[in-house]
């Protein structure tokens, strides 16, 4: 069988780049808009990612990490009590109210007291133990230095806080939070700080012995039950509770869906206009090939093998595209996060957006009336 | 060479209806073609040659009347039979080539032989046989656009040959092409005719292609007027009357 949609789209290359372009700039914007919501709502789960802990205690139903409330003490007990858990520390979360040197108005913060040890569980994939163990000093915090300016302070130098003076002891890079500043002090200086506040920390961080098993040692931790008073989660869990609470409580998901939406509405016009265009271009071909026997059927499936070709290349062009904008984005520090999931959802909708553009084509083909041919 | 009734029409009509008006293209005629002879339609423009054509070779259903190619009731098959009966019996050439841009003169020629289930080998040797019949076995790797308009229409003529049809219908053939090219279009055609004992019905306006002809049918407003038998086409193919 001579392979006509594969030589054609070779052929005519040009006649279908409309169509592969669009495919591919749809792919691309699906899977960026997608990168950088969640590449922004994850930074809400900062807290849960860059810690080394696979579960969490915090307040029964906790929609959002920073809606924790305290939680009684006798948590810590029960979890280090289960034999699976190899350490347990609590983490302490205050609101506060920064007010820097250079005067700039107060600013709204979030304090996280985490354990100052060289080896605590809280923020340690953003923290360096050396770093961390000068959280020990009363009054000590560490920022992201990307927050710098909001705060108008350097290293070194002080602050007022809940009307308190600290000083930043460095920065680093990775706490970044959603709707404010992420500022890092010990348990003892978060304690300080928090005037007039329950001294019950709002959290309880567990690692265990064999990561892999969190969900089973979860399920048997949480207390269960409507009057419990903590409940457990895997940090997982916990993260994507956060993130989707943030995606729909600021119509950020809503957003998504509606944007994909006018993508896949615009990249299945561009692409079987373009087709329609190419059908209609060899329509006398394709009603000569009718006369001489070929059904409309077999004629359908040439065109659509040709949107499947044009849907390949576009997902490779799409592809492309998407590793540079995000590589770009990520080398300026625009937060941006691709998940396996979002990457297939991505190209599903772009698989969709050629087989709708085929189908609309092969319409075009009822023109194919080789009565027409003789005139 | 076989002078078999290769179709039949009976009492055929048609009309268009374009608005409000209504003209009828064919009233009642009656026509029988042989195969193995090239019978040529000839009449002024206008005159119905191409719907008469286009109903004897199952492509548009007439208002009235019968049509029975090889046997079969035309126009009693449903859509699915009649393509069938297309693909195992009939041939075209129209006027524009319509070769597809992107194949060369053998794809042309195979791709139609896809459709009838035949092997690659023996889709190749016909292809190869049909335009070698052609005189163009020395172009089958060029493209349209590297082809002459007469070579084209020899390449389509190829495709429409390598099936092996009974029927080949061909409608202006010689239009788009110069006297020269015309003319060895339609000594092809003849040529078809005699060789495989094909029914070759052409329809044209232009009267040089009259000497080629076995046949000639003369139509003038939806009618037959004259049928007339050339038993010798003269040899000098140029001598138009
Ligand atoms: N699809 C159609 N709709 C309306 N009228 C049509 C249609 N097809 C043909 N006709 C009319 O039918 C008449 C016969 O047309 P036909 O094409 O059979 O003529 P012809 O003899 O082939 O002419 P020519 O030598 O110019 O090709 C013409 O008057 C034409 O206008
Ligand atoms: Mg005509």
């Amino acid at each position: 069988m001579v392979a006509l949609a594969r030589k054609t789209l070779v052929y005519e290359w040009r006649r279908y780049l409309p169509a592969t372009l669009a495919v591919a700039f749809s792919g691309m914007l699906l899977l960026v808009q997608l990168a950088l919501v969640f590449g922004i709502f994850d930074s809400a789960a900062v807290y849960i990612n860059a810690s080394r802990a696979q579960i969490w205690a915090g307040y029964p139903g906790t929609q959002s990490i920073d809606l924790g409330r305290s939680i009684p003490r006798d948590a810590e007990m029960r979890l280090l009590l289960d034999p699976a858990v190899a350490q347990v520390e609590p983490f302490q979360w205050v609101n506060g109210d920064w007010r820097g040197i250079r005067a700039l108005g107060s600013v709204s913060v979030f304090i996280s007291g985490i354990n100052p040890a060289a080896d605590g569980m809280a923020f340690a994939r953003a923290i360096p133990p050396a770093l961390r163990v000068r959280l020990d000093e009363p009054g000590a915090i560490i920022v992201d230095r990307a927050d710098l300016p909001k705060l108008g302070i350097a290293v070194g130098q002080s602050g007022i806080l809940n009307g308190q003076r600290v000083y930043l002891i460095g920065t680093t890079r990775g706490l970044r939070a959603l709707g404010g500043v992420n500022i890092v002090t010990s348990l003892a200086t978060a304690r300080q700080l928090n005037v007039g506040g329950d001294p019950r920390p709002a959290y309880y961080l567990a690692r265990l012995r064999h990561p892999d098993q969190a969900q089973a040692v979860a399920a048997r931790l949480d207390p269960h039950g409507v009057h419990r008073r903590y409940a457990v989660w895997t940090a997982a869990e916990l993260a994507g509770r956060t993130v989707y609470y943030w995606l729909f409580q600021t119509g950020a998901g809503l957003g998504v869906v509606f944007m994909s939406f006018v993508v896949f509405l615009v990249g299945t016009v561009i692409t079987s206009q373009t087709l329609m265009g190419a059908v209609a271009g060899s329509i006398s071909e394709y009603a000569t090939l009718n006369a001489l026997g070929a059904s409309h059927r077999a004629l359908g499936r040439v065109v659509m093998e040709q949107a499947g070709w044009v849907g390949v290349a576009g997902l490779a062009g799409g592809g492309l595209l998407s590793s540079l904008v995000l590589a770009l984005a990520a080398s300026q520090d625009v937060p941006v996060s691709i998940s396996v999931p979002g990457i297939v959802a991505c190209a599903l909708l772009v698989l969709a957006i050629t087989l709708l553009s085929g189908l609309l084509a092969v319409r075009t083909l009822r023109d194919a009336d080789p009565a027409r041919l003789l005139r | 060479m076989s002078t078999a009734v290769a179709i039949r029409g009976w009492e055929i009509a048609k009309g268009f209806t374009v608005g409000k008006v209504t003209t009828r293209v064919l009233e009642a005629l009656s026509v029988e073609v042989l195969s193995g002879e090239l019978t040529l339609l000839s009449g002024p423009s206008g005159c119905g040659k191409s719907t008469l054509l286009a109903i004897l070779s199952g492509l548009e259903r007439p208002d009235g009347g019968t049509v029975e190619a090889l046997g079969e009731p035309v126009w009693k098959l449903d859509r699915k039979a009649l393509q069938r009966f297309r693909l195992r019996h009939v041939g075209f050439v129209f006027q524009g080539f319509n070769l597809f841009p992107a194949l060369d003169a053998v794809e042309q020629v195979e791709l139609p032989l896809g459709y009838l289930g035949l092997g690659p080998g023996e889709t190749r040797r016909r292809a190869e046989a049909a335009l070698d019949e052609v005189g163009l076995a020395h172009r089958r790797y060029m493209r349209p656009a590297e082809l002459s308009g007469g070579e084209k229409q020899r390449v389509a003529i190829a495709r429409a040959l390598a099936k092996r049809p009974q029927l080949l219908f061909a409608d202006e053939p010689t239009s788009a092409l110069d006297s020269v090219s015309g003319q060895t279009v339609i000594d092809i055609l003849h040529r078809a005719a005699r060789a495989h004992g094909t029914m070759v019905l052409c329809a044209s306006h232009d009267p040089r292609l009259i000497a080629h002809a076995d046949r000639v049918l003369r139509m003038e407003d939806g009618r037959v007027l004259a049928d007339e038998h050339h038993p010798h086409p003269p040899s000098k193919p140029d001598a138009a009357p």
